[in-house]
């Protein structure tokens, strides 16, 4: 199928107000979970998947992407208005963003917030555009022992960035992993953890895993802490942005939507990391450096830039080698999967019109993110106002139905219920529930390469060295482990 | 709090290494190569987690005690700490009674049980949400997803 073929193929499919309405429907329940403290993207994203299910694939789809673009963009609503960030991802936008609104200039910067996420978002999305199909052939060639080297690499990666440290990382993806052998074995069938339960032998449901660990955990810290969700809301002021100041940030926008796309196409680094990084460098290169920190709106427009630079990057790993590229991505690939889909190499042949329908909807979702967050901004304060101790018991029943409504089984309410207890007390020992259910995703899939790789060697271990490819995987994965390593031990000798 | 987890990682792992692999994973006997067992790879795994507790007691050893990621402290932490038990408490009872009560009747009464434990300052639009937020649901999941959302054994909605 030709380039011009695939293109009206996808437009087929989005080319429709059905496809145009879900999209939109996905940005604003984002930008409003975003903007509500407690509520991060990634939990919106999990709230929002299991009413996709009566929806056409493409449809699904593309509201849980736009809910994923908007929750971006929400999570710096909260952050410059109340100095909470609405995700992890807008904890740089804090640092120049609410510095302004105390100065009476939230309306300024929250306009440069919105100006640069959309920016990044349209550079992102280009980015997955051109390098996901020239990766998804690339990947085409490889076997069993390359993916495992691949997903080996990927979660080391997961491992070592997401948390405080190495090892509570890893210790979170060994969870996952262990987790992930509960059911038959993938090769004789024969019983692992299951004590003969019926609902045990496929395996743990993984939406009732996800939902488990990153919505109701936030519900128990709820009833731990009842009132640590106060904040006092800034005004907007009257003051907005002008195209003067964007040209004037443009440059630090650029190489901030660059460094999100850099850092979102490595699975598992992050929106997170890409903001921040995004916003030292802004400050190492500015003229106005001096300000940063003090409310310098170049420091919104580079921090921005970087967490939403990340959105439509991490959707490269996803979807050219089936390697969910952070969390949210994780949920995203749950969805592919309820509707019949295994994002990889194979779907750029076997569905080429969904993939193209993606890249469109990707592209028309960054004029939407453009008009509901300049909506949003204006409308932030009901959205504020919302009484958490009442929104917590709605995720709660959100939660319940939802998760029932995969399998149409109360036993994975049950699951939901004791992950919740187990991200709780993985949130209180500063374990990262990350690389848990990324692991928990791949834990299959890794050990399923492994054992087919050994199939095909007769048992041999040499397989897993065959070639260049799964020489350069292993070769990032111990440099990752070193250069993590040695940079815990650094800022521990720093530290003392 | 690091040297708690190393202690619980390296306690989990030989708990599985002992008792529950021998126990809860079956193997056949015609195995011919120990790498393509059922066995194989949880044994590594927990031996993984056993080395990360390993790890985990040793870079404790020499840090001091501040450096170590701490939790934000609450006014009251023995009544949190009851409330813990009191949400414990409803996950299970939720869980239990669904199937006898309808998970609407259970949704709604979880919701209340949540919003007076969390003690909402607005129970009028609670108790108002805890009717409406169950039934909209219900009604999407059945009426439009056709999902059999358990409807429980007392009152049965259309």
């Amino acid at each position: 199928m030709s380039l011009i073929d695939s293109v009206m193929a996808g437009l087929a499919l989005v080319g429709n107000w059905e496809a145009f309405l879900s999209l939109a429907i996905g940005v604003v329940i984002g930008v409003v979970g975003g903007a509500i403290p407690g509520i991060s993207a990634t939990m919106a994203v999990a709230l929002a998947l299991p009413f996709t299910f009566p929806m056409a694939p493409i449809n699904g789809i593309l509201l849980l992407l736009g809910v994923y673009k908007g929750g971006i963009f929400g999570g710096s609503i909260p952050a410059i208005l109340i100095k909470t960030p609405g995700t992890p991802a807008s904890s740089a936008t804090i640092l120049d963003g609410h510095p302004m609104a105390e100065r009476g200039e939230a309306g300024r910067a929250l306009g440069m917030a919105l100006w640069a996420s959309c920016t990044a978002d349209f550079v992102s999305n280009l980015a997955l555009i051109f390098f996901a199909g020239f990766l998804a052939s690339f990947a085409l060639s490889f076997g069993p022992p390359e993916f495992f080297a691949l997903i080996l690499f990927s979660l080391t990666i997961i491992a070592g960035v997401s948390g405080e440290s190495l090892l509570r990382g890893a210790l979170s993806a060994l969870l996952g992993l262990l987790l992930a052998t509960i059911g038959l074995d993938l090769v004789y069938g024969t019983n692992r953890f299951t004590f003969g339960d019926p609902n045990l032998m496929g395996g743990l449901n993984f939406i009732a895993v996800l939902i488990g660990l990153f919505a109701i955990p936030e519900v128990i810290n709820m009833v731990w802490h009842p009132t640590g969700h106060m904040g006092k809301v800034q005004k907007l002021g009257s003051k907005w942005v002008t195209f003067v100041e964007y040209k004037r940030c443009f440059r630090s926008i650029i190489r901030g939507s660059f460094i999100g796309v850099f850092l979102g196409s490595i699975p598992g680094i992050g929106a997170a990391p890409a903001a921040f990084l995004s916003y030292s460098e802004a400050r190492r290169k500015s003229p106005n450096k001096a300000n940063f920190g003090k409310g310098e709106i170049e420091g919104v427009a580079a921090s921005e830039a970087g967490n939403n630079g990340v959105a439509g990057a991490t959707l490269i790993p996803l979807l050219a080698l089936g390697v969910p590229g952070d969390v949210i991505t994780a949920i995203i690939i749950g969805a592919f999967m309820v509707h019949g889909l295994q994002p990889g190499p194979m779907m750029f042949i076997m569905n080429v019109d969904i993939i193209y329908g993606l890249f469109i909807g990707l592209i028309l979702s960054s004029g939407i993110l453009f008009v509901v967050g300049g909506l949003a901004i204006r409308g932030f304060r009901p959205v504020a106002d919302i009484p958490k101790r009442i929104l917590m018991p709605m995720v709660l029943v959100l939660c319940i139905y939802g998760v029932f409504a995969v399998n149409n089984n109360i036993f994975d309410v049950g699951v939901m219920f004791v992950m919740g207890g187990v991200g709780f007390a993985m949130g209180r020992y500063h374990i990262p529930p990350a690389p848990f259910l990324i692991a928990f995703i791949l834990g299959p899939l890794l050990e399923d390469n492994f054992r087919q790789s050994m199939l095909m060697s007769g048992g041999s271990p040499d397989i897993l060295l065959r070639g260049p490819i799964t020489w350069v995987f292993w070769a990032l994965t111990v440099l990752a482990i070193v250069t993590i390593a040695r940079g815990t031990l650094n800022a521990a000798r720093e530290g003392n | 709090m690091q040297v708690q987890l190393g202690i619980g990682a390296i306690v989990a792992a030989l708990f599985l290494i002992l008792y529950a692999i021998p126990n809860w994973v079956s193997s056949p006997s015609n195995v011919r190569n120990i790498v393509l067992s059922p066995l194989f790879w949880p044994y590594i795994l927990a031996g993984l987690t056993a080395f990360v507790g390993v790890g985990l007691m040793f870079s404790a050893r020499g840090a001091h005690s501040e450096d170590g990621p701490v939790n934000p402290p609450i006014e009251d932490p023995g009544k949190g700490a009851l409330r813990l038990v009191a949400m414990a408490a409803l996950m299970v009872v939720t869980f239990l009674v669904m199937p006898w009560l309808g998970m609407v009747w259970t949704s709604m009464l979880a919701f209340v049980a949540l919003a007076f434990l969390v003690k909402t300052r607005h129970p009028v639009a609670a108790v108002i949400c805890a009717v409406v937020v169950p039934l909209v649901l219900y009604a999407f999941f059945a009426h439009v997803a056709s999902v059999a959302i358990p409807q429980g054994e007392l009152v049965r909605l259309p």
